[in-house]
């Protein structure tokens, strides 16, 4: 004899049907939450890879020494001091010079500093910055920065749209079942199935269409994600080269299944729950 | 749980209940009277009266747009989906199209009172096994409805019905499929319930035989009104022996009930 015996039946059409569409919402959420994981992750890394960097460019030869001194006296906050030669400059603004053309005479002298605190930016900024050009790395990369929190929250939107299509999706199937067993809603009525019995059968159905859909959706989506992340690290540098999934990152993404699942079961109670009310 | 003795002697009272269908058509109007615990009713009236609907009213599975409905001394306006889940738990209903599942097994239908009353399986498996073999449907347990004849699907629908020993037993034309000489055994079921456990029965029927055979009150139902008339009606109030309430450890009920489902719709 059958230990549990469910009141609603589901044809198989319906079921795989159910099936696919859970799962290619999951698929579509985790891969989401995947990017934004990665890139939000990437974003940090970077931002704390250069925000102890700076490029000073001494125009006005007249002050040279002046800051070679600051140099000297803040050599307690400073980790590195780097000058980039002439040569080596007019090496990577050669593509952009026509032939011919010396800029060598135009060049300015240029150091590459690395403070051992990014606290000490600001400070720094403030005693060089009257006699040379400070240009921090960070505000060198902010443009790039601020398209990948876009990215981010782009992600995270897709992500919040892919849950509410997940609720809307669950709810339709709730509705979808009670509707094609009214007269099996009518004789639990009949026998005296509280809502709470009710209910805890719709769950056991869209719990089991869910668990397989996640699954199945998490599995497809993660060589996906690996995919994009061996891409994305073949760009070798780079904001795009810095994504990547940490231990926590994985962990956030192993739960995301489980999330939607408990998501679901939970909208099949509130759905069943207003659909008996209506009754 | 439930009790084992009645706590009012009256278990139905209607007081000026009115009721329609939803697009406004009145079907019952002004509606009053009480029914004492153990009595049996045949409830008779043209077809459309409004006879499912008064009994539907009773199961809580219709409600009222006037007057008041009590059921076991409780007030029925207002009361909640849970407590009506409840009250359910002590009526049971059967219809004359025997309102089974079609994908459950006979065994499964049966339990289901059980199952939503949240029994353990061994104890739904022994009293439904023991039900199914008195009502004759033991080797059918694991048939599904469609492969019984009609009586034999109204065996099962009273099985599920009288499997959780209720105190109200709603019958609405419960013979209405079957020949004379099924229903008439049918009958005597409801009859030996009524008198050796006080099941307080309401049964709706056309069948004049049945009304000429049984001498039983009459609850008559024409133009949205109620008449009662028969040996024992009385539209104040009505009440005799007590209902002895569900002993399922005891044989006794299943093996009294047992002899009157012997060969029911076998046909």
């Amino acid at each position: 004899m059958k230990k549990t015996s469910l009141v609603f039946s589901l044809v198989r059409e319906q079921t795989n049907f159910m099936t696919v569409v859970i799962s290619v919402l999951t698929f579509l959420s985790v891969l989401a939450f995947g990017i934004a994981l990665a890139v939000g992750g990437g974003v940090i890394r970077w931002n704390n890879q250069w925000e102890k960097y700076a490029t000073v460019q001494i125009i006005n030869q007249d002050n040279a020494k002046t800051i070679q001194k600051i140099f000297e006296t803040n050599s307690d906050k400073i980790e590195s001091v780097v000058e980039i030669s002439k040569p080596e400059m007019e090496q990577r603004l050669k593509p952009w010079i026509s032939s011919g053309t010396k800029i060598n005479d135009y060049l300015p002298q240029m150091f590459e500093i690395k403070l051992k605190k990014s606290s000490d930016m600001q400070f720094m900024k403030n005693e060089i910055s009257t006699r040379a050009k400070f240009l921090t790395h960070t505000s060198a990369i902010k443009s790039s920065m601020s398209a990948g929190w876009k990215l981010v929250g782009i992600t995270t939107f897709v992500l919040i749209i892919m849950l509410i299509s997940i609720g809307l999706c669950i709810s339709y199937i709730s509705r979808n079942i009670a509707m094609l067993h009214k007269h099996e809603l009518e004789i639990l009525n009949q026998v005296g199935a509280t809502d709470k019995f009710i209910i805890h059968q719709m769950q056991i159905i869209v719990g089991k269409i869910s668990a397989i859909a996640t699954l199945v959706g998490f599995v497809i989506a993660i060589p996906v994600i690996l995919l994009i992340l061996t891409t994305a690290h073949s760009a070798r540098v780079g904001l795009m080269a810095t994504l990547s999934l940490t231990g926590f990152d994985w962990l956030m993404l192993i739960i995301l299944p489980i999330l939607i699942l408990m998501f679901s079961v939970y909208i099949t109670k509130k759905t069943t729950l207003k659909i008996l009310s209506e009754k | 749980m439930m009790k084992t003795v009645m706590e009012t002697e009256t278990v139905i009272s209607f007081a000026n209940v009115s009721t329609n269908y939803d697009n406004g058509h009145d079907i019952l109007t002004d509606v009053s009277f009480n029914i004492g615990a153990g009595s049996f009713y045949f409830l008779t009236g043209p077809s459309g009266a409004g006879k499912t609907t008064l009994l539907r009213l009773i199961y809580q599975l219709h409600k009222p747009t006037k007057g008041q409905i009590k059921l076991f001394g409780q007030d029925c306006d207002n009361i909640s989906r849970n407590d009506i889940s409840i009250l359910r738990h002590k009526m049971a209903i059967v219809f004359q199209e025997y309102s089974l599942i079609s994908h459950m097994t006979v065994f499964d239908n049966v339990a289901l009172p059980m199952r939503v009353r949240g029994l353990p399986n061994d104890k739904i498996k022994k009293i439904v096994t023991k039900t199914l073999e008195w009502v004759g449907l033991g080797k059918y347990a694991n048939a599904y409805p469609v492969e019984l004849s009609g009586g034999q699907q109204q065996r099962v629908s009273v099985a599920r019905a009288i499997i959780i020993q209720p105190a109200i037993l709603l019958a609405d034309e419960p013979t209405g499929n079957l020949d004379d000489d099924n229903a008439s055994r049918l009958m005597e079921l409801f009859v030996q319930m009524n008198k050796a456990f006080g099941t307080t029965i309401i049964l709706a029927t056309h069948n004049k035989k049945l009304l000429e055979t049984y001498k039983f009150p009459v609850i008559s139902i024409d133009n949205r009104h109620v008449s009662f008339s028969g040996a024992n009606g009385d539209k104040k109030t009505e009440t005799s022996r007590k209902w002895k309430g569900p002993q399922p450890q005891s044989s006794n009920y299943f093996s009294e009930i047992s002899k009157q489902f012997e060969n029911i719709g076998n046909s």
